[in-house]
């Protein structure tokens, strides 16, 4: 089957560290940053991003998503080189366009803390399972109705683009058209959508009662079949997560 | 000891005009295989439902009369409270799958999850059930990958696995081939010797005559007949109620060939075979 997310299965200890710890690197990663406006912590931050996503054996997995990333912040740079307000000392000139230093320094902080955030997020979603994520959450407190709901679409949402699939498939074989100019594919998209939008409303209701008759509601303290993941240094690593954080909010307020 | 008692039951889907269920009244001990056999829409599945709870608790709308399960009283009682007694698999194997899980194992761990078995426990009923559906080889399969029979197989060992003391099958066979029904059946059959209650809404009348201890007959939501196999296949009057009898009962009746000593015709292949044996001599 089809899946919607993006985890890679590899071996490593990146994949080896507990969602939790994941999850504290990401705050790590985004308010050091933020907390410390220095050009250097700020590519410290994406390095070791990058180094954790090298030896989690991702790196190639990111391209996609790092040129996306890309394609919007050199329109950034571009907008802001050109016409931030406060542009004033001349760096090059080609012909009629003139960049300016202050602007490209701005588009240089945003492109980091973009980059800071992109870079530690797919640390948790390229080498983390979604179910494994959620039932961490659920763990420490999540209502498993709402982890139930964040799971299922990645399973859910495959199997709705098999119905669409199928349905496509029989109303061509009753003749309808489904190619061609823009009006024909309009007028195919009503006797294609009501099926699949009604289908998954019965399907709730019978997945509902099925997940009711399976103790879904259950009082009862809810018990996991996998043991909670953890990393022998994952306390340690929290803790130096925890500390940076805090060292770089006193270093701000002393400062 | 009776495991269900149904009194005077009476519940009518909101927005509907029409009765579902009209006066049911019966009862099952303790251990008993009870088939639910009627035409299509006659009040099956709601029946079931109503023992499970669904009905009125899931679907709101009319309900009157009383359904004691295991001496708990459905309709004060919660579908999680009444689910930790009585188990139900239902007719479409593909919207049971909860969605949530990447395998088959996870799969049907997930109601003993929620009902807090305790993880070792937990691992040797998943092997238990894997292995009494034969759906070993698929245990680490998506449960979207399978196929219609292996879903549904896996849809009962799911349940099963809950150990419940009663367990309702509605069409549990519907999408398998004759020896994957025949598993099926065999599977219920050695939970019947276990102790526990099953009730089953199914149409394959041969299976129904065989395995059942008593038959339900029901008709646009009333119940006709409540009696053995052989006491309501024998009815003449059958084809009113859109049900056919098992094929050897059916031929037996062209011969007029009763079984030795009752008034009953035979219901089974094997009973079959010793009446017509014994006309033969």
């Amino acid at each position: 089957m089809k899946s919607i997310s993006l985890y890679v299965n590899r071996n490593s200890f990146v994949h080896d560290v507990d969602p939790i710890t994941k999850l504290i690197y990401i705050a790590f990663a985004i308010l050091v940053p933020i907390i410390v406006p220095s050009f250097t912590i700020s590519f410290i931050c994406v390095g070791i991003s990058l180094v954790l996503l090298a030896f989690a054996k991702v790196l190639r997995k990111t391209v996609p998503v790092f040129s996306f990333v890309f394609l919007v912040l050199i329109t950034v740079v571009i907008i802001q080189g050109l016409f931030k307000p406060e542009n004033e000392t001349v760096l090059f000139q080609l012909g009629p366009i003139t960049m300016y230093q202050e602007g490209l320094l701005f588009a240089l902080t945003i492109t980091l803390r973009v980059l800071t955030i992109v870079s530690a997020f797919m640390i948790l979603v390229l080498t983390t399972k979604p179910s494994e994520l959620v039932e961490s959450l659920v763990r420490k407190g999540m209502s498993p109705s709402i982890g139930y709901m964040i799971v299922s679409v990645f399973q859910i949402i495959p199997e709705m683009m098999a119905a669409v699939s199928t349905i496509t498939d029989a109303q061509r074989a009753r003749g309808m058209e489904t190619e061609g100019s823009f009006f024909v594919r309009f007028k195919a998209f009503l006797p294609l959508m009501g099926p699949v939008v009604l289908g998954a409303l019965i399907n709730t209701k019978e997945r509902a009662m099925a997940l009711e008759v399976r103790g879904f509601n259950s009082q009862v303290q809810k018990t996991y079949l996998y043991e909670e993941k953890t990393y022998a240094y994952s306390r340690l690593i929290r803790a130096l997560l925890l500390l940076a954080i805090a060292g770089a909010l006193v270093w701000r307020i002393l400062s | 000891m009776n495991k269900i008692v149904v009194e005077g039951l009476k519940y009518k889907y909101p927005l509907s005009e029409t009765l579902a269920l009209d006066n049911i009244s019966f009862s099952v001990k303790e251990g008993e295989f009870i088939g639910i056999i009627g035409r299509n829409s006659a009040g099956k599945s709601t029946l079931c439902q109503a023992i499970v709870g669904l009905v009125p608790h899931f679907y709101k709308g009319a309900y009157g009369g009383k359904v004691l399960v295991d001496g708990l009283e459905v309709k004060t009682h919660s579908i999680a409270d009444i689910s930790l007694k009585a188990g139900m698999v239902f007719q479409n194997p593909f919207t049971q799958v909860t969605g949530s899980k990447m395998t088959v194992y996870e799969e049907i761990a997930f109601g003993l999850e929620n009902i807090g078995v305790p993880r070792t426990e937990m691992i040797n009923r998943i092997d238990e059930v894997l292995h009494l559906f034969k759906i070993e080889h698929v245990k680490d399969h998506n449960p979207f990958d399978l196929s219609g029979g292996q879903m549904q197989r896996m849809a009962i060992a799911s349940i099963i696995a809950m150990k419940p003391e009663i367990i309702l099958l509605d069409e549990p066979t519907s999408q398998l081939d004759p020896g994957g029904s025949e598993e099926v059946f065999q599977a219920v059959q050695s939970l019947k010797n276990q102790g526990i209650t099953i009730l089953m809404a199914e149409h394959k009348m041969e299976k129904v005559a065989q395995y059942c201890d008593k038959v339900l007959l029901l008709e646009s939501g009333k119940v006709v007949d409540y009696d053995t196999p052989e006491v309501v296949f024998s009815r003449n009057d059958l084809d009113v109620f859109g049900v056919t009898a098992p094929v050897y009962t059916k031929v037996c009746q062209a011969l007029g060939v009763k079984k030795k000593g009752a008034d009953t015709y035979p219901v089974t292949l094997k009973e079959a075979e010793a009446a017509l044996k014994e006309m033969r001599r």
